[in-house]
């Protein structure tokens, strides 16, 4: 269980996140949403304990800045692509949290032969990571995040670069995760995906949650219009899912 | 004229008839070894009389030979061209490789104070029981006689010596008397293209001065601490020189390619001709071929067209 | 076994190769000179057994080639892992230990004692160089705003310091010609007449740095990650990049002062490891650091052997080795990335 508390993270002056309050169960998917500069990222990077915050962040029970063992990884939307490594190098790094770095036991190699087989990454192990299309580059971050073996899973728009086809296969792979017991949170531009994979959807505006619950609700409240400044609209379609599209004002005469 | 070229000559002739007459064939001047004498500013002993030296500085090669110890020179540098029996090698002056010089078990090694690390190169070389003689670029024509001297002393060519400085100081003061310039006569002394010249706190600016001539870098002073001042082609054309000396004709350049630059046809020196370069090498070296310097200068002086 | 087993990152056969590869450019370096030594008497000397050379030969040995060797072993190593490391810290397979300004600031340095100093500026100029270069990555961190700031910044304002020391250097140089040889001899770099003196202060600093470096080296593959990445591993990305950013400036800045700007070493040793071993990881910087002294005592080996007895300065033959393998480099790079 992640609670979060009265938040407020600041850069130089200005209140970036305003009053959070969340709590999120465990072996949850949750979806940020909102528009830019409604504090998603930053959120993120708060609850991975890389921003400084005033407030409580805690994980079952305890405040993360005192919980070393913590284990949460995070999904970056545009990774750092190193020069010449390849794949299973790159994927392997993730294995020293929990071995330390520059071990590399048997276990571990276990470990990443599984996670690059259930990515589709084995065939391209030896592949250098600079030669990846945008696809593969993202299978291979979610990889190099499994093999850590997370309690907690922060993906950062985890889609915004792949194409239909391969937004489909990263969330079904993530949904999978979720499975094993691995609490989600992710942001996300497209709110039609998230409300299909997501349990819980979290409303997002200039720093402060408009709302927070299951998402079948949360989609069809007003609160999701006003953070866009109702400039969406939410249909169904004859299956009963919702789906959210961008929708221009009709001008009243 | 006749008469003045007969009076010098023959101060020339008697002073050189003198020489063997001078005070100091007098006294026994043969080197007492073991040698502690002071050379550029720091002390060396001489164990014995060296029979294998290398020199890595044209002047001091110049000088050796000069003074009859050509038979006790093993090696020079690769920049001592002069005097062509002289064993030339591939060594370097300016940048000496211990090993190497050691490699040839020399004796002594002259070694230039500007040579690149000179002082632990010295060092290093007298670990391997090599003496180094220690050689500084003369400030003035005493201190040019004075290296000559001490070269004669450590090679035992003391009386060698003496004579040949002073048959130079004759040879340079006849010169003088010559070839003394009347009224302003103004130079300048190009080193290279990019117009470095030198002042007349330099040693080859004292040269220039003994003539009576004035420099017209002197008013430059200020660029430069070591008294090599670059100056613009403006300042050279407003100073208008009556006479341009060129030290970089080894480097290409002329009284045809001087007179091609822009803006320098109207300087005194390239209209009235006056524009002379000096034969490579004479002007660096400190040896006995100072006196050529003085004779290049007065024979250019000599042809000067008012 | 299974199919399409992982591969090992790393394997210390490598590094011992390395380490192999060094003690026999050592041995080469001892053994040849200008002056021919018997290679059985001076292995005999080394190792303290009867027999062995006596005399003028054995300082020879042991005061002239012997301190050369080891300072250029040193040099070498550190040039060799700070290039490394800057390549990790920066992204850049194009870094250079020189990058943040040591090599302005040390060359600003050595010229101030060269245009000011006395008799034996031979005993202050590494004083000058060291603190020279050290200042100038201090002034490039306060140029760059926040000591934490990120890579590109840092790049930049390392740039900016780099400029101002070389005009100010050639201000110096204009203003007193005396001083153009012996500097642009020591920019050359020189590993000429190298003495114990100097290998005691010299190695003092660089294996303290080194010692940083290597400690820190696995944890080093972090930076190849992004900052969250790194993050959720346990590792401050921001933390790692100043240890290794210090300790990488104080390695360069004692092997300018010690012998001079010798350039190429910090890039082509890393890409030379990198793409012998194929990996990426910073778990190569000990093999890299043997590379590097390996390489800059066979370059200095020819440095004072090809043309003697006239010394070429090794950066002339570092870069004769360096500027093709850039062109390589960066046709493997096109390659592929097609």
């Amino acid at each position: 269980m992640i609670n979060v508390e009265n938040l407020i993270v600041r850069f130089d002056s200005a209140e970036v996140l305003q009053s959070v309050n969340l709590d999120i169960p465990e072996g949850t998917w949750s979806c940020l949403v909102g528009p830019n500069g409604a504090g998603k990222t930053t959120l993120l990077r708060t609850l991975l304990g890389m921003q400084p915050y005033s407030g409580s962040i805690k994980y079952n029970g305890r405040e993360i800045a005192k919980n070393k063992s913590l284990n949460i990884a995070f999904v970056p939307q545009r990774p750092s692509i190193p020069a010449a490594m390849s794949v299973a190098e790159y994927v392997m790094l993730g294995r020293a949290k929990l071995d330390g770095w520059g071990k590399e036991s048997a276990h571990s190699r276990n470990i990443v032969h599984e996670m690059l087989e259930a990515t589709q990454l084995l065939g391209m192990q030896s592949q250098l990571v600079n030669t990846l299309s945008g696809g593969e580059m993202q299978r291979v971050l979610i990889a190099r995040a499994l093999v850590q073996e997370p309690e907690v899973m922060l993906l950062d728009e985890p889609t915004s670069a792949l194409d239909l086809h391969h937004q489909i296969s990263v969330l079904n792979k993530v949904e999978e995760i979720k499975a094993t017991g691995v609490t989600i949170i992710s942001t996300m531009h497209d709110i039609t995906l998230g409300a299909m994979y997501a349990e819980r959807i979290i409303i997002m505006q200039s720093g402060r949650v408009l709302l927070d619950g299951e998402s079948q609700s949360v989609i069809h409240s007003p609160e999701l219009r006003s953070a866009f400044d109702d400039r969406i609209s939410v249909h169904l379609l004859e299956n009963g899912r919702p789906v959210i599209i961008a929708a221009k004002r009709e001008l009243t005469l | 004229m006749f008469k003045r070229f007969f009076r010098s000559t023959a101060f020339l002739v008697i002073a050189l008839l003198l020489a063997p007459l001078s005070p100091v064939n007098a006294a026994n001047t043969a080197t007492k070894y073991p040698l502690v004498i002071s050379s550029g500013g720091y002390s060396t002993t001489i164990a014995k009389k060296p029979t294998r030296i290398i020199s890595l500085s044209p002047s001091a090669t110049e000088s050796l030979f000069e003074i009859g110890a050509g038979k006790q020179v093993l090696a020079v540098d690769s920049l001592s061209n002069f005097p062509k029996s002289a064993p030339i090698t591939q060594l370097s002056a300016f940048e000496p490789n211990v090993e190497a010089i050691a490699a040839l078990k020399p004796d002594l090694v002259v070694l230039s104070v500007d040579a690149m690390k000179s002082l632990v190169v010295k060092e290093a070389l007298e670990k391997l029981k090599i003496s180094v003689l220690m050689e500084k670029a003369p400030e003035n024509l005493a201190q040019a006689y004075k290296g000559i001297e001490v070269l004669g002393a450590v090679t035992d060519r003391t009386s060698a010596a003496k004579n040949v400085t002073f048959k130079m100081a004759a040879l340079i003061k006849s010169i003088l008397n010559r070839a003394k310039v009347s009224g302003k006569v103004t130079f300048f002394h190009e080193l290279d293209n990019t117009l470095y010249s030198v002042t007349s706190d330099t040693f080859i600016g004292k040269v220039y001065k003994d003539f009576g001539l004035i420099n017209i870098a002197d008013k430059a002073a200020g660029a430069d601490s070591y008294g090599y001042p670059q100056l613009s082609a403006e300042y050279v054309l407003k100073a208008d020189p009556d006479i341009i000396f060129l030290a970089d004709a080894e480097y290409g350049e002329s009284p045809a390619t001087v007179k091609a630059r822009a803006g320098w046809s109207g300087i005194t020196a390239v209209t009235k001709k006056n524009v002379f370069a000096l034969p490579n090498d004479i002007p660096s070296r400190w040896g006995p071929r100072l006196v050529d310097f003085y004779r290049t200068v007065a024979t250019s002086l000599a042809k000067v067209k008012k | 076994m299974k199919k399409n087993q992982i591969d090992r990152v790393w394997r210390w056969q490598i590094t011992a190769s390395a380490a192999a590869a060094l003690l026999i450019a050592c041995l080469l370096g001892v053994g040849f000179g200008p002056v021919d030594l018997n290679f059985g008497s001076i292995i005999r000397t080394l190792l303290g057994l009867p027999n062995g050379l006596e005399n003028e030969d054995r300082t020879l040995l042991l005061e002239l080639r012997l301190p050369r060797v080891v300072l250029g072993a040193l040099v070498g190593a550190a040039l060799a892992t700070s290039g490394a490391v800057y390549q990790s810290v920066f992204r850049n397979p194009l870094a250079d230990p020189y990058l943040l300004g040591v090599a302005s600031g040390a060359g600003l340095g050595a010229t101030i004692a060269i245009t000011n100093g006395g008799g034996d500026l031979h005993a202050f100029l590494p004083i000058f160089a060291f603190v020279g270069g050290v200042l100038a990555v201090a002034a490039t961190f306060l140029v760059a705003g926040r000591l934490f700031a990120d890579p590109s910044t840092l790049l930049l304002a390392g740039i900016a310091v780099g400029s101002f020391a070389t005009a100010f250097q050639t201000y110096l140089q204009q203003r007193n010609s005396a001083a153009l040889r012996p500097v642009y001899s020591w920019i050359l770099g020189e590993l000429t007449v190298a003495n114990w003196d100097v290998v005691k202060w010299a190695g003092f600093y660089i294996f303290i740095a080194l010692f940083v470096l290597i400690r820190i080296s696995k944890v080093l593959d972090a930076l190849m990650l992004s900052d969250e990445e790194a993050y959720s591993l346990g590792v401050s990305p921001q933390k790692i990049r100043m240890i290794a950013v210090a300790a990488a400036t104080l390695a360069t800045a004692t092997a300018v002062s010690a012998s001079g700007l010798i350039g190429f070493v910090g890039i082509v040793v890393p890409h030379l490891v990198r793409g012998l071993t194929k990996r990426a990881t910073n778990r190569s910087l000990l093999s890299i650091a043997f590379v590097g002294a390996a390489f800059l005592v066979i370059a200095d080996l020819g440095a004072r052997t090809l043309l003697s007895p006239a010394e070429l300065p090794i950066g002339v033959i570092t870069a004769f080795v360096g500027a093709p393998f850039f062109l390589f480099v960066l046709r493997a790079r096109n390659r592929g990335s097609q």
